[in-house]
């Protein structure tokens, strides 16, 4: 794996030439040229490491460097592929993106030097292997993300949003340490590879298992941990916020699993807790995401959907682990395995979309857009490949991962017994409802930004070439993985042979009928083209006219006269209105001839301000009344800091 | 799969798509009879999906390439589920382990494609249909899986084929089973295809019709895909409903496809007759009513759980 090193230092030599070059066009330009290089000639290293394990050394010689420093497991090398994999249609996007701010005259630097670091520090914490350096990666990938968030710092809800980001991390690391240390104390070693803790030490095992799933569920944005989410992306730079909502939320994810290995066979009631709370993410992660009209703020909330769909997939292996049922184990690992590259890939599909929509139209507000489609044709094809793929709908990937977890619940259902039938009935009904909501989700964005007509007047909508090469790309994997998913469930079988679920020899992941399931697909494809043509052929014989629409009658029917995303949501708001803190302001016309009038509809976060801010505000009242020495200047908390930490440092030598 | 099984399936598919529309047109009659008129002829929807074919297409000025492609999207999606059911003792074309999971999202990517069509004419009236689809397309979902989900479970089959021919009489649980869930079948008949007491399929009123006012715009070959695709999708739910009645017939094979005619009749003259004597709901009691036909299913499970 010595190339992946090198690929590390090809990346990381873009920081030179942020510091050599001047000019912000020269360094953007050099910058992701070097970043490009890197990761691509990273992912081939990974790629061929993940499907030729036999002929890849997965040790690594380099200068300095001990050996057992990272590891390369399978777990780890799938991982790192989706990273690099996903970051190369995004550096492609950032280019483009950088180039908008560029021409404004304003200054990228801080961005160009933030990126490359993300990048390395993200690929390296999936394949440390040793605790300490994990949370060094760890952590300079949260600040790194964190500076790149705070581009826009003169605005008031980047301030915010940011700082929720920024606490969320800290809380995240506070656990990670405790969580680590309490491991560290149990097996006398700080490596990845000789944490194993069993069933057999009772209150340890259930006490690290609520650490892991709390920090870990926290950066992932499971339900109630989900505040930071729908605050964080919506502020960021287009680019992190799809790194962000592709990748950093799933090394939440990728924590769990690890967890996972640290601490296996896991007990029952543990899948049940995780199924349910992932369940819960599910429906009200869609729900919420429903209520919304900021599309990143949207896009946002159906990150915890996902997570959700992941968790409910990692929820059913946790049970089959707790049985020691092979197949289970398979397909609920397998589908959130699937899963979690799918997710990656339609959701930074979709953030960078909504990117290239704000730069030409100023707004995230979808209430003011409309006839995009029109515009930019192709631009909302890709767009819609994207919607249609997270919604779970055939032909695309999303469908094969839920695929796979249903089959996880019907071969739950057949190898537990007992009352597994009605549980897995439950979380089947859950997930079709869940499908359900996505559809009527990604209906409305669709329709309100796309279709329809104008209803702001658009001066110019521009798509740049890199634009569409990576949006195109990603939407070119979403059709691969849909129509031909057998290499990547290989590769995901293989993944969790290796290093996850040792000594697996069930086959259920390969004994679905993909070859029939492609077929399926293929035929769909083909009979569409084929309806289509005869249709243009009738079109054709007997004539297409374009007319206004239908208006009873009435002449002037203007833009503003659409239906709107309110509107078509209404009637799913209203019924989970207490949920979803759903409330709307109207005054009812009064006179004959009504004067201008006004109408508006909110929807916070029941979790949210109910539930998650009074506690926020109880902490603060708290350490207010507890402060004892309060000082204006930053100076006395720096050296208050420095004093804590001379302390506990003295504390851990004299204890060790 | 051998060749005999391959001609029964691409015959029951024929047998589904050839006489779709009869289904509608004897819905249609049965109904004028009740209401005490002569009414249209049986084959009256073929006369109009030929009338159809020959008009010529008008797209809304505001409506870009989704007008253009929904159609086919929705007819291809239609074809592909209809190749799921089994017809009488027939094997359907399409068949294989999970099989139930594709069929109903298939005819999710039917309704996607509805809804974005209905969206992108831009006009206030297709909006308020969509929004109903989407709204109520969300609550029926759940239904079809606890009712034919439910027996899927029951004996951990995931084919629809299989699932059908699960199901046995020996068993006295299961004729109250098959009484429950052709109970929320027929309701998610009832939702999925438009009719009363959701959708009323004829008036003309914009404003409290779901199905017919999302295709008001469309006209020529465009809505000729869009009625013969609801056409196909009232055969597939009236399958769906009438193959529960299945295993009174496992045994022979011919009286199999007497039982299915016998129960598609019925089933005809059930919605007629629902057609005639109730009005439509108040729009904002339909997700009441859908939550009542899941509340059906729950009663599935709890039979399940009492006969296991």
């Amino acid at each position: 794996m010595d190339l992946f090193f090198y690929s590390l230092a090809i990346q990381l030599s873009a920081l030179i030439a942020v510091a050599l070059l001047r000019s912000n066009r020269a360094a953007s330009a050099a910058v992701h040229l070097l970043l490009l290089a890197g990761l691509v000639s990273g992912f081939v290293s990974t790629l061929s490491a993940l499907i030729f394990p036999a002929d890849q050394p997965l040790s690594f010689n380099i200068y300095g460097v001990p050996p057992d420093l990272f590891r390369f497991d399978a777990l780890g090398l799938y991982f790192l592929a989706i990273v690099q994999l996903v970051a190369i249609p995004t550096t492609i996007y950032s280019y483009s993106s950088l180039k908008h701010y560029i021409d404004k005259g304003k200054s990228v630097k801080q961005l160009l030097a933030v990126y490359p670091i993300l990048l390395v520090a993200t690929q390296l914490t999936v394949v440390s292997n040793h605790s300490i350096l994990f949370l060094v990666c760890w952590e300079l990938m949260s600040t790194a993300a964190y500076l790149g968030m705070v581009f826009e710092k003169e605005k008031k809800d980047v301030q915010t949003g940011s700082f929720y980001y920024l606490v969320m991390n800290h809380v995240v690391v506070f656990i990670l340490y405790v969580f680590f240390f309490l491991l560290h104390r149990h097996s006398g070693s700080w490596l990845f590879s000789d944490f194993h803790v069993s069933p057999d030490t009772g209150s340890l095992f259930i006490l690290l298992y609520v650490l892991a799933l709390i920090a870990f569920g926290m950066k992932a944005g499971f339900m109630p941990f989900h505040f930071w989410l729908p605050r964080a992306h919506p502020i960021a730079p287009a680019v992190f916020s799809s790194f962000l909502s592709g990748i950093i939320i799933k090394t939440g994810i990728y924590g769990i699993l690890r967890t996972f290995q640290f601490l296996n066979p896991t007990p029952e009631w543990l899948g049940w807790v995780v199924l349910a709370g992932s369940m819960i993410s599910a429906i009200f992660g869609v729900w919420y995401a429903l209520a919304q009209h900021d599309i990143k703020r949207l896009l946002a909330y159906h990150s915890v959907e996902n997570i959700g769909i992941i968790g409910i997939g990692i929820g059913i292996g946790f049970i089959g682990s707790a049985y020691q049922s092979l197949p289970v184990q398979v397909l609920g690992f397998g589908g959130a395995l699937l899963h979690t590259l799918n997710h990656a890939i339609f959701k930074s599909l979709l953030f960078i979309g909504s990117g290239v929509i704000y730069q030409n139209l100023g707004t995230r507000n979808i209430e003011l857009m409309g006839g995009l489609a029109r515009r930019g044709r192709f631009f909302a094809i890709l767009f819609l490949v994207g919607s249609v793929a997270i919604s779970g709908i055939p032909p695309l990937n999303g469908f094969i991962s839920e695929f796979i977890i249903f089959n996880g619940f019907f071969t739950t259902a057949r190898e537990l017994k007992n009352y597994y039938p009605l549980l897995m009935l439950i979380s089947t009904v859950g997930l079709a409802f869940v499908g359900g909501l996505a559809v009527a989700c990604f209906t409305k964005i669709n329709s309100i930004m796309f279709l329809g007509d104008e209803r702001k007047e658009i001066k110019h909508f521009h798509v740049s070439v890199y634009d569409y090469l990576s949006l195109g790309i990603f939407a070119l994997l979403c059709a691969a993985i849909g129509f031909y998913p057998q290499p990547f469930v290989r590769v995901i079988n293989d993944v969790l042979n290796r290093a996850f679920i040792p000594g697996n020899s069930s086959s259920a992941l390969l004994n679905i009928n993909w070859f029939y399931i492609s077929l399926i697909f293929l035929a769909i494809l083909a009979g569409f083209i084929l309806i289509y043509i005869w249709k243009r052929g009738m079109n054709k014989k007997y004539g297409r006219k374009i007319l206004p629409a239908w208006g009873c009658g009435y002449e002037r029917l203007n833009p503003r006269m659409q239906y709107t995303a309110s509107s078509f949501a209404d009637q799913l708001n209203t019924i989970a209105k207490t949920v979803l803190g759903y409330h709307k302001k109207i005054k009812p016309p009064a006179e004959i001839f009504p004067a201008k009038n006004k109408f508006e509809s909110h929807a916070d976060d029941f979790v949210d301000s109910k539930i998650i801010l009074p506690w926020f505000k109880k902490i603060n009242t708290f350490i207010s009344r507890i402060e004892l020495l309060n000082y204006s200047d930053i100076r006395y908390y720096v050296a208050f800091i420095l004093i804590i930490i001379s302390i506990y440092s003295l504390i851990g030598f004299l204890w060790i | 799969m051998d060749l005999n099984t391959l001609a029964q399936g691409i015959f029951a598919l024929l047998t589904i798509l050839v006489l779709a529309p009869l289904f509608a047109g004897v819905i249609n009659k049965q109904k004028a009879i009740f209401t005490g008129r002569i009414g249209a002829p049986v084959v009256q929807p073929y006369y109009e999906l030929k009338r159809l074919l020959r008009k010529e297409t008008i797209n809304a000025s505001s409506s870009s390439f989704i007008s253009d492609i929904a159609p086919a999207v929705n007819l291809i999606a239609m074809v592909v589920a209809a190749a799921m059911l089994p017809v009488g003792f027939m094997k359907p074309l399409i068949s294989f382990e999970g099989d139930i999971i594709l069929f109903a999202y298939v005819l999710g990517l039917a309704r996607f494609f509805q809804i974005l069509a209905a969206m992108d004419i831009g006009s206030s009236f297709e909006g308020m249909g969509a929004s109903r689809e989407a709204t109520f397309a969300v609550f029926a979902e759940p239904i079809f899986f606890f009712t034919i989900g439910s027996v899927a479970f029951a004996d951990n089959l995931t084919s629809i084929y299989d699932i059908y021919h699960s199901i046995r009489l020996d068993n006295v649980t299961y004729i109250v089973f098959i009484v429950v869930c052709s109970i929320s079948v027929l309701i998610l008949a009832v939702t999925e295809c438009s009719r009363m007491p959701i959708d009323d399929p004829n008036t003309h009123l914009e404003l409290t019709m779901i199905h017919e006012v999302m295709i008001l715009d469309n006209s020529g070959v465009d809505l000729f895909l869009y009625q013969y695709s609801s056409y196909v999708k009232l055969c597939i739910y009236a399958i769906v409903e009438a193959s529960l009645f299945y295993p009174f017939a496992v045994q022979n094979s011919y009286v199999a496809v007497i039982i299915f005619m016998v129960v598609i009749a019925v089933l005809a003259t059930t919605l007629a007759v629902v057609e005639t004597v109730t009005a439509r709901f108040k729009l904002k009691f339909v997700p009441q009513y859908l939550l009542f036909a899941t509340a059906i299913g729950v009663l599935n499970l709890l039979i399940y759980t009492f006969t296991k």
